[in-house]
C-alpha cells in the first residue's frame, strides 16, 4: 500500500515552464517540457524508478498530462495530490478582466458551464448569500470533478491542497473556521486535506493553537539544506517539523530551486523525521531516470 | 508613538490589497481595523470573512476609526483622489499608497503638497527597493565597485498580455504599461544613478489606440550617465513580471535582476549572487519576501516617527519621468 511507503512525487513546475531559481535561466535553456505528452512519458519514467504520485497545479496543461497517463495506464500506479487553486493562472486572469470582480464573475461561469451540479446549487448560494464557505465548496467541487474526468476513474485522489497563496492569506487573517470547513468537505470526499504552504513554522504553530488535528493533514513546504524559502529559518521549520504527531509533510524546493544536486537534497531530507515524503520536477528522461532511483534509494 | 497597536486601513481590496492586509495582519505592532471596497460583491463576502475587522465602502466612513495610517490599493486612476480624501478627511495622516503615486506628475505635486502640509510618514510601494538582489546592487554601485558608472540598460517585462488574441474579451489597465510595469524600472533608475532627462522615447500600441502596450526610451543622468530602458507586458518568458539593469562601469559591468546578481569586473574577477546566497528569509512569507520588508519598514517609520525611503516627493519624480517620456513619444 502506497500510503504506507515514502510518497515519491514527480512535481509539476518544469511543466509549467517554472524556475525558481531565475527565470532566464528557464527561457536561456529553453528545454522546459511543456508538452504534455513529453511530460506524461517523464512522468512514466519516473514511475518506473520509485515516483509514486504526481503532484499539480490544477491546469489544462496538467489536466492534459493527466489524460494522457489514464490512456496509458501510468495513473493507476499514482497517488494523485492536486494543488487548488492554479493561482498564477488566476492572478493574470484577474490582471486581464479587470480585477478581483472580473475574476470572479469568469470563476462562475466556469462552474455554471461545467455540469456539475452540486458545484452549481453551492455556488449560487454561495454568491446570493454571499457565504465565503458555500462559495469554497462549490470551486473545490468543481476543481475535484475536473481532475476525477481527466484522470478517470482507476485514478486515486489522495489529498487536494490548498495553493501556498491562499493557505498563507488565510493563515495571515486567522480564519480557522475556514480552515476547518475545507478539511471537513475534504474528508467528507473521503480525500486528504493538504496545505501548501511558505509559512510552515508559522502553520504549525498556528494550527496547534487553534486545535486542527495536525494528524488529518499533509502539508506541502520547502525543506533544503540552505535553507531556501524555509521561513522564518531552516531551523525554525525543523523544529516544528519534529514536534508533529506523525510524518505528515511532503517536502518541496528540496532541490533548492536547482541550487542543490540530487544527492545533497536526498541526504538532508533523508535525515528529517516527520517527513511523509518529497515532490521533485524533473524535465529530462535522464533527470526523470537518476532522480527518483537516487530518492527511491535514499528514502525508502 | 505608544506601545499600543498601531490601527490600519486597507482602501481596495484586489490582489495587492489582500496581500498587504495579510502581511499587515501578522505584524505585531499592527491592527487590521477596517478595509474599504468599491466592489459589493466583494464587500459582501468580506463581511462574511472577517469578524474582527470592519468592511465600508467609502472612505470618508474611515474616519471614525481612530486610525494611524491607510493603504491605499486601488487602480492607479484612483489614487489621487482617494489618497486626497483620506487627507482632506483627516482619515489618518500616515499613508502609504501602492506604486505608481498617481496617474500624472500634476497629482503627484498635489498630493506631496498635502503631505508636506499636513506632515506624517507617507511611502509608495515601490517594493523593489526591498528584494534583496537589488539593494546588493545599489551596495555594490554605492562602494564604487564597478567604478564610475557610464551607461545603463533597463527592462521591465511581463507575458501579462503575451498571446493574446487582439479581439478578445479583455482589458489592458488604462494607464498603460509604462505606469503600471515600467515605474518600477524608472524607480530604481533613479535610486541607483539619481535624476535623469528623457532625450528621446518611443510608444506602441498593440491593442487598440488607447492601449499603451511598450516603450522603448532613453534617458541622461545629470552626472551624464546614458540610459536606455524597454518596457513591455507582451514579451514571452516572462511568467513573473521581472525587472533587469545592466551597468557598465569604469571597472566592471553589473547585471541584476529580481533573481540574481553577476558582477564581471576588469582584472578578471566574476561573482553571482541568488537570493539563496543574500538572506532572503522574512518573517512571514506572501507574494515575495520583498513584501514584508516594505511593509515592516513602513511600520517602522510610523512607530519612530521617521520618514522613510520611497515617499511621495522621490516617487514623484517617477510620474515626472513618465508624463516626459509619452510628451517626447507624442511629439515624436
Amino acid at each position: 500500500m502506497i500510503s504506507q511507503e515514502k510518497a515519491l512525487l514527480v512535481g509539476d513546475n518544469p511543466f509549467h515552464g517554472i524556475s525558481h531559481l531565475s527565470q532566464e535561466r528557464s527561457r536561456i535553456r529553453g528545454d522546459m517540457p511543456t508538452s504534455p505528452e513529453y511530460a506524461a512519458k517523464l512522468v512514466a519514467i519516473a514511475v518506473e524508478n520509485g515516483a509514486n504520485g504526481f503532484m499539480f497545479s490544477v491546469s489544462q496543461t496538467t489536466l492534459s498530462i493527466l489524460k494522457i497517463l489514464n490512456e496509458n495506464s501510468v495513473v493507476e500506479h499514482l497517488d494523485l495530490y492536486g494543488i487548488v487553486p492554479y493561482a498564477y493562472e488566476y492572478v493574470r486572469a484577474a490582471s486581464q478582466k479587470g480585477g478581483v470582480p472580473g475574476l470572479a464573475k469568469t470563476v462562475a461561469k466556469e462552474i455554471l458551464f461545467s455540469g456539475n451540479f452540486g458545484a452549481v446549487v453551492s455556488g449560487l448560494n454561495g454568491v446570493l448569500r454571499a457565504k465565503p464557505i458555500s462559495l469554497m465548496k462549490a470551486y473545490l467541487a468543481y476543481e475535484i470533478s475536473r481532475i476525477k474526468a481527466a484522470a478517470g476513474k482507476n485514478a486515486r485522489l489522495s489529498c487536494v491542497l490548498l495553493h501556498q497563496l491562499v493557505t498563507d492569506v488565510c493563515l495571515g487573517f486567522n480564519l480557522d473556521w475556514l480552515f476547518r470547513a475545507y478539511m471537513d468537505f475534504m474528508l467528507d470526499k473521503g480525500i486528504k486535506p493538504g496545505f501548501n504552504t511558505g509559512n510552515f513554522a508559522f502553520l504549525v504553530d498556528k494550527f496547534k493553537e487553534w486545535r486542527i488535528n495536525l494528524e488529518d493533514v499533509v502539508i506541502a513546504a520547502p525543506f533544503n539544506k540552505v535553507g531556501f524559502q524555509m521561513v522564518p529559518s531552516r531551523e525554525e521549520c525543523e523544529k516544528a517539523l519534529a514536534s508533529l504527531p506523525k510524518p505528515n509533510v511532503l517536502a518541496i524546493s528540496i532541490l533548492a530551486a536547482g541550487y542543490l544536486t540530487p544527492k545533497e537534497a536526498a541526504d538532508y531530507i533523508a535525515g528529517l523525521q516527520n517527513i511523509k515524503g518529497a515532490a521533485v520536477g524533473v524535465s529530462k528522461e535522464k533527470h526523470a531516470y537518476e532522480t527518483f532511483k537516487l530518492l527511491r534509494e535514499k528514502l525508502l | 508613538m505608544s506601545a499600543e497597536k498601531l490601527k490600519v486601513a486597507v482602501v481596495g481590496f484586489g490582489k495587492t490589497g489582500m496581500l498587504h492586509a495579510g502581511i499587515l495582519s501578522v505584524l505585531p505592532r499592527v491592527q487590521l481595523v477596517a478595509v474599504c471596497e468599491k466592489s459589493g460583491l466583494v464587500r459582501r463576502f468580506l463581511k462574511n470573512l472577517f469578524k474582527d475587522v470592519f468592511v465600508v465602502d467609502d472612505v470618508g466612513e474611515l474616519k471614525d476609526f481612530g486610525l494611524d495610517a491607510v493603504y491605499v490599493t486601488t487602480p492607479i486612476a484612483s489614487h489621487f483622489a482617494i489618497v486626497k480624501g483620506v487627507y482632506d478627511l483627516g482619515v489618518a495622516s500616515n499613508v502609504f499608497v501602492e506604486k505608481p503615486l498617481a496617474s500624472n506628475y500634476y497629482e503627484a505635486e498635489e498630493l506631496c503638497g498635502l503631505a508636506r502640509r499636513l506632515g506624517g510618514v507617507n511611502m509608495v510601494g515601490y517594493m523593489r527597493r526591498f528584494s534583496v538582489t537589488f539593494k546588493k546592487a545599489k551596495e555594490l554601485l554605492n562602494h564604487g565597485v564597478i567604478g564610475e558608472p557610464a551607461s545603463f540598460s533597463a527592462y521591465a517585462y511581463s507575458s501579462d498580455f503575451f498571446g493574446i488574441d487582439k479581439n478578445s474579451k479583455f482589458h489592458t489597465p488604462k494607464v498603460g504599461v509604462l505606469r503600471d510595469l515600467g515605474c518600477h524600472a524608472i524607480d530604481l533608475a533613479l535610486w541607483f544613478f539619481g535624476d535623469f532627462k528623457v532625450k528621446n522615447a518611443k510608444i506602441d500600441s498593440l491593442f487598440g489606440e488607447d492601449s499603451e502596450d511598450s516603450a522603448f526610451f532613453e534617458v541622461e543622468t545629470d552626472d551624464g550617465v546614458g540610459g536606455k530602458f524597454d518596457v513591455s507586458w507582451c514579451v514571452d518568458g516572462y511568467r513573473m513580471p521581472e525587472v533587469g539593469f545592466t551597468v557598465e562601469g569604469s571597472r566592471g559591468v553589473m547585471r541584476v535582476n529580481d533573481d540574481a546578481l553577476e558582477l564581471s569586473l576588469n582584472g578578471g574577477g566574476k561573482f553571482r549572487w541568488f537570493r539563496h546566497d543574500l538572506k532572503d528569509s522574512v518573517c512571514f512569507w506572501l507574494g515575495a519576501p520583498e513584501y514584508y520588508r516594505e511593509d515592516e519598514c513602513f511600520v517602522k517609520s510610523l512607530v519612530d516617527g521617521k520618514n522613510v525611503e520611497p515617499n511621495f516627493f522621490s516617487s514623484a519624480k517617477v510620474d515626472l519621468m513618465i508624463d516626459e517620456v509619452k510628451a517626447k513619444a507624442k511629439n515624436k
